[in-house]
């Protein structure tokens, strides 16, 4: 019975929550930066458009820095194991999460694919997500850095019409600068939507085709490794 | 479409907190930045089809949109809009520093008593 006026309507209660949404997600995602930590390896969550040259970045990434650092990779894709066959062509270990219906990869999947990598023998983990510029922005996956691979192939505006996915980059990579003398890409302009979207953002320009910028790309991430492996180190 | 993996996580939470009042809840809210990249719409589309054959088909969720709130990087104005992003009402650059706006919370749940 309600405890104002006595109606038949039972009474109710509210319970204050006020908890930020995909608990669950963060809770897996501190398990993968556990074990990340533990193993001294720098997790890299790969981002961005379908056809942007994710794929291609690794095996011109993992190419370059044979001998140097040793690379395994996550592959996520809705379906299909071809990107892991063609990360283990060059001669990095490689396992593929098919996400089936889902758009993103989440912490809990990430989880799931270290159990059958090995991070000790790692430097470098690469994740790369289902090729998508909205879903996986939302999803911690418990990596050091998040980068955004898109293309000159693409629109100028795809900043402002992505705006969270660059919102939530590290290092944004734009790829296929070979094609700038063949495609309207107005490089000036996409940056300064870039820099007006996440002024923090580091920005690689690559051709993973012909090698342009990939060893400025390596740089990158040789520094962002180096500042999480020595954190505040300073002389007395 | 990952607003299937948040309603999913929204029904956990909601299961979490209510512990035995779970099956008697009759509204669930939360709250949603507008600029957070989750739409509402589809946050009660999932919810719903998440819910529909459980224990609480027939609670409610009221979805409260937050405005954002954003610092132009070119003038510095301070600004309010909905949505992911918007032009700068005093310069028209668009983008900027986001103040508020990409939160996604659960606020309260009602259970009705035994």
């Amino acid at each position: 019975m309600c405890d104002n006026c006595g109606c038949d309507v039972p009474a109710a209660r509210i319970i204050e929550v006020g908890e930020r949404l995909l608990a669950d997600n963060r809770h897996a995602a501190e398990h993968n930066r556990e074990h990340f930590a533990r193993s001294r390896v720098i997790a890299v969550n790969l981002m961005g458009t379908p056809g942007a040259g994710k794929t291609a970045l690794l095996e011109a990434t993992i190419s370059a820095t044979r001998g140097k650092w040793r690379v395994a990779v996550i592959e996520g894709d809705q379906a299909t194991r071809r990107d892991a066959d063609r990360i283990r062509a060059v001669g990095a270990p490689s396992i593929q999460v098919e996400t089936g219906l889902g758009c993103h990869l989440d912490a809990a999947q990430v989880h799931h694919a270290l159990d059958h990598l090995s991070l000790e023998d790692a430097d470098f983990v690469f994740i790369e997500n289902v090729g998508n510029l909205v879903c996986p922005a939302l999803f911690d996956l418990g990596e050091h850095l998040r980068t955004v691979v898109t293309s000159t192939a693409e629109g100028t505006d795809k900043p402002l019409k992505y705006a969270p996915m660059f919102r939530a980059a590290d290092i944004v990579v734009l790829n296929k600068t070979d094609l700038l003398p063949h495609v309207p890409f107005d490089l000036p302009q996409w940056r300064g939507y870039l820099r007006g979207i996440n002024p923090n953002a580091r920005v690689c320009q690559t051709s993973a085709t012909t090698g342009a910028g990939i060893a400025e790309w390596i740089v990158e991430l040789a520094s962002m490794r180096a500042s999480h492996l020595q954190p505040s180190q300073r002389p007395a | 479409m990952h607003e299937v993996s948040v309603a999913r996580e929204l029904l956990s939470a909601v299961e979490r907190h209510a512990g035995d009042a779970f099956a008697r809840v009759r509204s669930v809210r939360v709250s949603v930045g507008s600029a957070s990249g989750v739409a509402p719409r589809a946050l009660e589309h999932a919810f719903r089809a998440l819910s529909a054959d459980g224990a609480m088909s027939a609670a409610t969720l009221e979805i409260e949109l937050v405005r954002a709130r954003s610092r132009c990087f070119n003038c510095g104005a301070v600004f309010e809009f909905d949505g992911l992003i918007d032009a700068c009402p005093g310069c028209g650059a668009f983008g900027g520093e986001i103040l508020s706006g990409v939160e996604l919370r659960l606020e309260s749940i009602e259970v009705g008593d035994v």
